[in-house]
């Protein structure tokens, strides 16, 4: 009994790690690799594998937040003005889940998942281009809630001052991202560069930066409601936690330089496996 | 600037204590030899009350518990700190929103768990 305990544990702490490389290498936070391979791979109820990614997601969030900080990159004004959005979103998010679980519809979450982990693959896959801003992106919102700021770019070294728009879009879009986030767990970080990279055209270090800022109020609030609804369990959590903490730790500052390389294509392959099998599994077929 | 440093602090501290406490739950729990039921304790089953009084009996999943609520708590405290920082600042718009981004969190730790039904 006691060796079954330790073996089990012993593998949640790999996912964790594992969970958090793939998240801080791909860009896509640890949730995306935690749920599936809590599911597919350790037969975890999905409600107790998005609680334990959610709750990851707070510590990755908070670890990282501390440095971009220090480097002045995240913009914690646009960041709050948003988290209205995104809280709302997350409370919402998790009271569906709720409902969905309390009649049985289990499968849908997985199908969701599947389809929100495939999607945001896409962006992944196209190369960046850097477009010329233009320079008239300013409106009412720009002032009233002082939507821009400026940062030292270390490859370019000099200030870059810059200014966001539309910040009703931002705040549309980042609604959505909450509710995706309370729903599946995850910190839906490609749903928030959306709304700040294409909605409010804001450089997309700020944007990166300022959304992984975010993502720890978010999931607060939907982790807050998951805790209520029971899907924390702490056992399951504690070696997660850590080893996601670890895993990202590591990919963010030793694996650093590997990005854009195979081993970044490997793993987003792996994303896709992981996502089409979470539908597959949804729809009763795997 | 004095904000985002404190800011900084915080949620390096917080994730720390958070750490200390788990993998002190982790150990008690090993230690205790009590393993029986672990996989099927959940948050819904403890109180903030009872998860208090487990730390001073060295119950290991209280301690794991207790270590969840401070990263819960990390990133609330961020947005508390920020209310004062606004203040500071006599910057009132952020000043409003930031107590919305707090009222929202306290709705879904205060308001949300009373209107579920178990």
């Amino acid at each position: 009994m006691v060796l079954i305990l330790i073996v089990y544990f012993a593998l949640l702490l790999i996912i964790g790690i594992v969970a958090g490389l793939v998240g801080s290498l791909s860009g896509l936070g640890g949730g995306v690799v935690v749920v599936p391979a809590l599911t597919i791979l350790l037969g975890v109820p999905i409600e107790y594998a998005a609680g334990a990614s959610l709750i990851s997601t707070i510590a990755t969030s908070s670890g990282a937040a501390s440095r971009y900080i220090k480097d002045g990159l995240s913009n914690i004004k646009i960041g709050m003005s948003l988290e209205i959005a995104t809280t709302l979103g997350a409370i919402a998010g998790s009271l569906i889940a709720a409902y969905i679980y309390s009649i049985g519809l289990f499968q849908i979450i997985f199908i969701i998942f599947g389809i929100a982990l495939l999607t945001s693959l896409i962006p992944t896959f196209i190369e960046y281009k850097k477009r010329r801003r233009s320079r008239m992106n300013i409106d009412w919102t720009t002032k009233t809630f002082q939507l821009g700021g400026r940062y030292y770019d270390k490859a370019r070294k000099r200030m870059i001052r810059y200014s966001g728009f539309r910040w009703w879009f931002g705040e549309a879009v980042m609604s959505v991202a909450g509710i995706t986030s309370g729903l599946l767990g995850i910190g839906s970080g490609v749903l928030k560069v959306i709304a700040m990279d294409w909605g409010m055209k804001l450089p997309m270090k700020v944007t990166t930066s300022t959304s992984n800022f975010m993502i720890g109020v978010t999931a607060a609030a939907g982790g807050a409601v998951y805790w209520a609804l029971g899907y924390i369990q702490p056992f399951l959590l504690a070696p997660v936690v850590i080893g996601v903490l670890a895993g990202s730790y590591y990919g963010a500052t030793v694996l650093n330089n590997i990005r854009g390389t195979r081993i970044r294509e490997f793993f987003l392959t792996i994303l896709a496996i992981a996502g089409i099998e979470m539908i597959l599994r949804g729809l009763g077929v795997a | 600037m004095e904000l985002e440093k404190a800011i900084g602090i915080t949620l390096r501290l917080g994730v720390a204590l958070s750490i200390i406490l788990i993998f002190i739950g982790i150990f008690l729990t090993f230690v205790s030899g009590n393993l029986e039921n672990l996989s099927e304790s959940n948050s819904s089953a403890s109180s903030l009350a009872q998860i208090v009084f487990g730390l001073f009996q060295l119950d290991g999943i209280s301690f794991i518990f207790m270590g969840l609520i401070v990263l819960i708590a990390t990133p609330i405290t961020r947005v508390l700190l920020s209310i004062f920082g606004f203040l500071f600042e006599r910057n009132w718009i952020y000043v409003a929103i930031t107590l919305i981004v707090f009222i929202n969190l306290m709705v879904a730790i205060f308001v949300i768990p009373g209107l579920i039904i178990k």
